[in-house]
């Protein structure tokens, strides 16, 4: 133990010694911990109590998170106000109420095992800067603290706390420019692997969904389609890349919605691109739930959509600068 | 005075000339109008990108129509002088400004903001609930739903406590 410690001190000593090529260490350090907590997510069974906090409210829920053969299984329950369940597996959703199960959104399946690209690695590199913040305590378990930065004030400050054993994310905080807090998320209660109660994955199956089983997925009539829209916006930040352009049916009937999405690696940004329905309900304008921010414009005949876990001034540059490029 | 001060901003008054004007210039109000007025003039034939506009008057006269304030302190006042911030704002109709400071405000007060202004929306409201949809079909494709699971479509079922038709919040028709 002793020995340790003074091998530990001389190390510390040492890398002290050579400053700046510590800071580049802690660096890259923080991205490797970025990488860990989207591996461990889709590793690990776990079950566990969080407190979601954004503009003035605060909400509980409980989370059941399983790995089966077929991939992770998802419960997300709310533990107060209105009974509200949902259940997601490979992209598809499921909502609860009231004992009914009711289909509420599906996506094309993604890979098993999610991963932070090289591409969305380096473009995180270019527009964050990750600092290693030390240890905290979260619900009981020693957390690793780690902080990006933006370079610019088009992006929020993400903070971060991983469970150092596990990997999983305990807490997360979104900040502004002025390091006000946005949104956070944390678990106040959390059993990691062990025995998890997975007989909601068997329920919930059968329910609310006729002739078709919790397996059946790629039901076209919900998936989006790959296209090539034409659209484009020239006020994405610098480091988005385009993640997916689809074509996917959205409120029921309506004729199908052009959703592309750009992805810096932390956070992301929709825009959706439809024909203007005359619906007089269209509300223009900026809305926006914790860091969450959703402009709506009517432009010509379409009704434009910019969603984003970015700041309002980002969601309306990106908004204000879609045109067609002529496809 | 209106054709000397034009003369003397072409350079075409001789040096005393131009003193004697500018003396003038000073005491008089309305020759100051006029000085200020034939510059706007010159801007505005120039083209250029930014024309300098006197709004000081303006503002001034919109002022002095706002009630007088002798709250002592707290929420009141506050309130007030979101309120006086606000019309003074909406004066200018300049609306990047007005979206800045209600940004600044919490959602509570976003309502009586749409009362005052009612011809500029609420800059930052509630997300309603038929918007869920964009939420949803956002949510699945955002890196936060990668690190967190699915802890994060919380945003998308997130609601108030007098939200009163909870369900429609999930309905995708």
């Amino acid at each position: 133990m002793k020995l340790s410690a003074v091998i530990f001190r001389v190390l510390l000593g040492v890398s002290l010694l050579f400053a700046p090529n510590v800071f580049g260490e802690e660096n890259s350090e923080g991205f490797d911990w970025l990488k860990i907590v989207i591996f461990a997510e889709h590793q690990t069974d776990y079950s566990g109590a969080f407190v979601y906090q954004h503009d003035n409210q605060v909400s509980t829920s409980r989370i059941t998170h399983v790995i089966e053969k077929h991939g992770g299984y998802e419960k997300l329950e709310s533990l107060d106000g209105p009974q509200r369940e949902i259940v997601r597996h490979h992209g598809q959703i499921w909502s609860h109420l009231d004992h009914e199960m009711e289909q509420v959104g599906s996506q094309q399946a993604r890979g098993k095992f999610p991963s932070l690209l090289p591409a969305q690695l380096s473009a995180l590199r270019e527009n964050y800067r990750a600092t290693l913040l030390g240890y905290e305590r979260v619900a009981g378990y020693n957390a690793q603290v780690v902080l990006f930065k933006p370079i610019d004030n088009l992006r929020y400050t993400h903070k971060i706390w991983v469970h150092t054993d596990s990997g999983l994310l305990l807490k997360a905080a979104v900040l502004d420019s002025k390091n006000k807090l946005v949104e956070q998320y944390a678990f106040t209660q959390l059993q990691i692997g062990g025995k998890i109660d997975r007989s909601w994955v068997k329920q919930s199956k059968p329910t609310g969904l006729p002739g078709s089983g919790f397996h059946k997925q790629h039901d076209t009539s919900r998936i989006g389609f790959p296209v090539n829209s034409g659209w484009v916006a020239d006020g994405i930040p610098m480091g988005y890349r385009k993640t997916m352009e689809i074509q996917r049916p959205m409120h029921g009937n309506h004729a199908p919605v052009t959703q592309i999405v750009f992805s810096d690696g932390l956070s992301a940004i929709s825009i959706f691109i439809e024909l203007e329905d005359g619906d007089e309900d269209d509300v223009e304008g900026l809305s926006g739930r914790g860091a969450m921010n959703l402009y709506h414009k009517v432009v010509g005949k379409y009704l434009y959509t910019v969603v984003g876990e970015v700041p309002p001034h980002t969601v309306m540059r990106v908004l204000d600068s879609i045109r067609n490029n002529g496809n | 005075m209106k054709q000397e001060i034009s003369a003397f901003m072409d350079g075409e008054l001789f040096e005393d000339e131009s003193e004697i004007l500018l003396d003038q210039i000073k005491g008089s109000h309305s020759a100051r109008k006029n000085w200020a007025a034939y510059h706007l003039i010159g801007d505005v034939l120039r083209q250029p990108e930014h024309i300098h506009c006197d709004l000081s008057a303006k503002i001034r006269n919109l002022m002095q129509d706002e009630p007088v304030l002798f709250a002592p302190r707290g929420r009141a006042i506050r309130e007030k002088t979101r309120a006086f911030a606000m019309s003074a704002a909406a004066s200018l109709a300049a609306i990047g400004v007005v979206s800045w400071m209600s940004l600044q405000i919490g959602p509570e007060s976003a309502p009586r903001m749409a009362m005052q202004l009612n011809s500029i929306r609420p800059a930052k409201a509630e997300i309603l609930p038929k918007s869920n949809d964009y939420l949803m079909a956002h949510q699945e494709f955002s890196p936060s739903t990668d690190m967190s699971g699915g802890a994060y479509y919380i945003r998308t079922v997130s609601y108030r406590t007098d939200d009163v038709q909870p369900r429609n919040n999930l309905r995708n028709k």
